[in-house]
């Protein structure tokens, strides 16, 4: 569209009108120029905004915000001591910003109206004796560590001269009691004096490494959550006066689970003394019982002193050296290796371990890490009570778990040695990067750990260990039973129930460890107490919920291959085999 | 068409009348609205729900509204400017002194389908009024300070009320607009220089009489970084959301900023940065297009007009488009302080939109009746 003549142009106006049109054209003329001008300024100004469009979009500067982080100015806050994490990166240990509370008694205007106030601001001060403190000569005394920002709030109203705010953090632990014994705890000045946080002490507060650097450990908090509830429970039902626990993975000897019940939140320091501080998987060091016979038997098949068609006599018990060594269900009469295993005979057991001698018993035991302190990266770590002399006796109080103490831990960790293949891994709960050299070493080899996970695939099948079966799970493993000793010689009714599984048992990837401290019998288990009874029943339903957790496929445990290729023959020939 | 002496009242049938519209005009405006609708439809992350198709009703109604206006002879709107602007001002004094405020600033009378802002209107009169004013005085009488005194009286009038509401945005828009027709009328240019000035003299003056969130979005506006979680969150989100767009955007319905809620207002005054989001620079230069071709038919109307008072009305209206534009794109892209001003024809929002297509109406009436002449005087033959 283009502009036309103007309207005064017109043909056939009126004379009068002449010079009116000649202003009204320069009106018009002026009007004109002025709306292209205008014209010129809307195509500067959309040029204006079509540039600067281009600049944000395409362009960009350093200046201009790209990422809202940046944008917000969002501060990582720094603290001195690095966090803990289990092996998914779930938080264990962290810190909270906080303030202490100083004061310099020198500026202070009146110590007793100071003391009368600031004790009412803050609940649990003594009043006496907080005056008496500001009424030293020195220039500087602590009034109270690690306020909340209400208390610091309420301090600073009261807008007392000479006293000061620190910054100081606070060591929290979000998980609390489940991982009191493994993370352990730190005193007020921060410096870990408990579990993982003392053992890295340095690592975590960066003294001698450069940086705090974070700790992985191996444990896995949903694990740990499952043993420790289902541990809780099993307590609770038995009237157990302790409890403990360990879930190994089997290949490398990482602790996945380690509880030790009663517990305490390491985030209140009045919990952390007593017996609840007490680690009974790593630092409780107990006379194991018949899982001993894991060992027993491994050590004689190994070394070829029997194979699993041979048997002892167990019709009589065993009178020595002043003991009389008597099975708990006698079946009186010749015993076939796997029957001895599975039906748990002492005198079967303690026939073996003399045939295999006081020296290999020892040898073996030594390298399945059972007589020296857990390699484990805790403080809290059992040294395991062996006798001295090593007798006869004690060869065959041995062979079934008596006169030896360790600690449940170590039991796991060896007994994972003994399913996994034969090669043995000292327990660690600290996380192993994957691909990292194999630190372990062979202690039975590959046909007797497979002869080995047959016989405790039985005792859950067959044998006193049914209570621990899993269905589609196939779990193996071993019960335990011990008296505890008293003032006089072992306590019937104080007895240390146990039981080590390992699945799935055809291919073990857990080896997990159940440990009740005196439990007591009730309704429902006849009122046994025994490690078949108690124990095993927890292992069964920490498996059923850990198994789906580590995505393991549950098969059919009766008729799956499986479960075949472990079938153990069990020799029942009657008389004596091998002469005692 | 009639262009004979004696026969200026000449009247075209309607139908004649909507053959004369200028219909790719209004197809720009459809493509706008278009956009408008798959933005508002994306604002609603992927639906019809509660705005676009709403969008849609009321641009439709609009368009009917504004052929209804365009086709009514200009002659018309020349008689009632001056009883338009009076009950515009009227209304806006109403509603400051007796009206009830709702979000502590918008006053408005609740209408059909959408809601009637007097501030709205008056933007509609002011245009009528001055044009009206301007078309009476000759050139000399223009060049003489003392006739600017009633032209200035009515601009400022409206523009205090509204800047007390308080609403900024308003204010600027009659400022400019009527700034516009000041200029096309002939206005000498010292006395922009000397307004110019008085203006920059009462930045010290006016500063304290602000609002004091209108100084905060000046003050942010010159380093959105010093809040970036307060009042610098408009400004800041909408720049990380154009960044983000790149050249091509992020496709339909996949803005992050905008879909996540990060991008305030994204149905309203931010919904450009939305559309640069998800289609990049090229969808923002896309639409700007667009509007620059609607302004290019407003600025060639108005030269086309053989009336001063069709030329001062077909400005005024495309000055006030101009500045919506503007002033909208300008402070997304963080060239001007954030001010609550919508995008033309994409926005949501009933009462702008219809402000605008009154105006456009009266935009191509002028075009319709650009052979009309208009006397200076009433009664008088040209």
């Amino acid at each position: 569209m283009g502009a036309r003549e103007a309207a005064g142009g017109a043909p056939g106006a009126e004379a009068s009108q002449v010079a009116f049109d000649g202003i009204a054209n320069r009106a018009l003329k002026t009007g004109r120029h002025r709306l292209l001008l205008i014209a010129v300024l809307f195509v500067i100004a959309n040029f204006v905004v079509g540039l600067r469009l281009v600049d944000v979009t395409v362009i960009g500067d350093g200046f201009e915000p790209r990422f809202a982080a940046a944008a917000a100015g969002v501060r990582k806050a720094q603290f001195q001591r690095a966090d803990v994490f289990d092996r998914n990166g779930v938080l264990l240990a962290s810190n909270l910003p906080t303030a202490s509370l100083s004061a310099d008694p020198a500026k202070l205007l009146d110590a007793a109206e100071a003391a009368a106030r600031l004790s009412r601001a803050l609940p649990g001060l003594d009043r006496a004796a907080l005056q008496r403190r500001l009424e030293t000569p020195r220039r500087f005394v602590w009034i109270k560590r690690n306020l909340t920002p209400a208390q610091q709030a309420r301090v600073n109203r009261l807008g007392l001269p000479g006293v000061a705010f620190h910054r100081a953090e606070r060591r929290v632990y979000p998980l609390g009691r489940a991982f009191a014994h493994v993370v352990g705890f730190v005193d007020i000045d921060n410096r870990g004096i408990a579990g993982i946080e003392k053992t890295f002490d340095e690592e975590l507060r960066g003294v001698r490494e450069g940086p705090a650097a974070p700790v992985y450990l191996s444990v896995d908090a949903r694990f740990q959550h499952v043993l420790r509830e289902e541990l809780a429970r099993g307590m609770q039902t038995f009237q157990a006066a302790g409890a403990a626990g360990v879930i190994l993975d089997a290949a490398t000897g990482e602790v996945l689970a380690m509880v030790s019940l009663p517990d305490f939140d390491p985030n209140d320091p009045s919990q952390r003394d007593g017996d609840a501080r007490f680690n009974r998987a790593s630092l409780g060091a107990y006379e194991m019982g018949s899982t001993f016979k894991v060992f027993t038997v491994a050590m004689a098949l190994d070394a070829g002193v029997v194979t699993l068609s041979d048997g002892y006599d167990a019709s009589e018990p065993i009178r020595v050296a002043g003991f009389v060594i008597r099975d708990y269900k006698p079946e009186k009469r010749w015993l076939s290796v796997p029957e001895i295993f599975v039906h748990s005979s002492n005198i079967g057991a303690a026939k073996m371990a003399l045939d295999i001698g006081a020296e290999r018993q020892r040898a073996f035991l030594s390298r399945v890490g059972l007589l020296d302190p857990a390699g484990v990266e805790l403080p809290e770590v059992a040294t395991p009570l062996t006798p001295s002399p090593w007798r006869e006796i004690n060869t065959m109080t041995i062979g079934f778990g008596h006169g030896v103490a360790v600690s449940p831990l170590q039991l796991a960790a060896a007994v994972a040695g003994i399913v996994n293949g034969g090669v043995f891994h000292a327990p660690t709960v600290v996380k192993r990067a994957p691909g990292d050299p194999s630190l372990g070493w062979r202690v039975v080899t590959p046909r007797t750990s497979k002869l080995l996970r047959g016989l405790m695939r039985l005792v859950v099948a067959e044998g006193t260990g049914g209570k621990a079966a899993v269905p589609g799970y196939l779990v193996g493993g071993k019960t335990g039973t011990a008296e505890k000793t008293g003032a006089r010689g072992y306590r019937r009714e104080a007895l240390v129930s146990s039981f080590v599984a390992a699945f799935p048992i055809d291919d073990p990837r857990y080896v997990v460890l159940v440990l009740y401290d005196e439990p007591k019998g009730t309704a429902a288990t006849f009122n046994y107490a025994t490690g078949g009874w108690t124990a095993a029943p927890t292992v069964a339903r920490v498996i059923a919920r850990v198994g789906p957790m580590a995505g393991i496929p549950a098969d059919d445990p009766e008729g799956g291959e499986a479960a075949r290729g472990l079938l153990v023959k069990i020799a029942a020939r009657e008389g004596p085999g091998v002469a005692f | 068409m009639a262009r004979f002496p004696g026969l200026s009242n000449f009247e075209k049938s309607v139908g004649a009348k909507l053959r004369q519209v200028t219909w790719g005009l209004v197809l720009l405006l459809c493509l706008c609205a278009g956009i408008g609708y798959a933005m508002l439809y994306s604002a609603a992350n992927g639906s019809p729900e509660p705005w676009a198709w709403r969008h849609v009703v009321r641009f439709a109604a609009g368009l009917v509204l504004m052929l209804g206006i365009a086709v009514i002879d200009i002659r018309l709107w020349l008689r009632i400017a001056y009883p338009v602007y009076a009950v515009a001002l009227g209304l806006l004094t109403f509603v400051e002194f007796f009206g009830v405020s709702g979000f502590g600033a918008q006053r408005w009378l609740d209408l059909w389908l959408f809601q009637l802002q007097p501030s709205e209107v008056m933007k509609i009169a002011l245009v009528l009024a001055l044009a009206r004013c301007f078309h009476g005085l000759t050139h000399q009488e223009v060049h003489r300070p003392v006739m600017l005194v009633l032209p200035l009286v009515l601009v400022l009038a409206p523009a205090t009320l509204v800047l007390r509401q308080p609403d900024l945005g308003t204010a600027i828009l009659l400022l400019m607009s009527g700034g516009a027709l000041f200029f096309v009328a002939g206005v000498r240019l010292w006395a922009f220089g000397a307004a110019l000035a008085a203006g920059l003299a009462a930045i010290p003056l006016g500063w304290p009489f602000l609002h004091d969130y209108q100084r905060e979005r000046i003050l942010t506006f010159l380093n959105p970084e010093r809040d970036p979680l307060g009042a610098g969150y408009h400004i800041l989100q909408s720049k990380i959301a154009l960044g983000s767009g790149g050249m091509f955007g992020k496709g339909f319905l996949a803005g992050t900023q905008s879909h996540l809620s990060f991008l305030p207002e994204r149905q309203t005054d931010f919904i450009f940065t939305m559309l640069a989001e998800e289609f990049g620079l090229v969808g923002g230069l896309t639409l700007l297009g667009l509007y620059v071709l609607i302004m290019i038919y407003g600025i060639a109307i108005s030269l086309r007009s053989t009336s001063h008072f069709g030329r001062l009305l077909g400005i005024g209206v495309t000055a006030t488009f101009f500045v919506y534009v503007f002033i909208n794109m300008a402070m997304v892209t963080g060239l001007i302080p954030v001010v609550g001003v919508p995008l033309p024809m994409v926005s949501y929002g009933g009462t702008a939109l219809m402000t605008l297509m009154i105006g456009l109406g009266l935009l191509i009436g002028v075009y319709i009746h650009r052979d009309v002449a208009i006397p200076r005087r009433p009664g008088a033959v040209v």
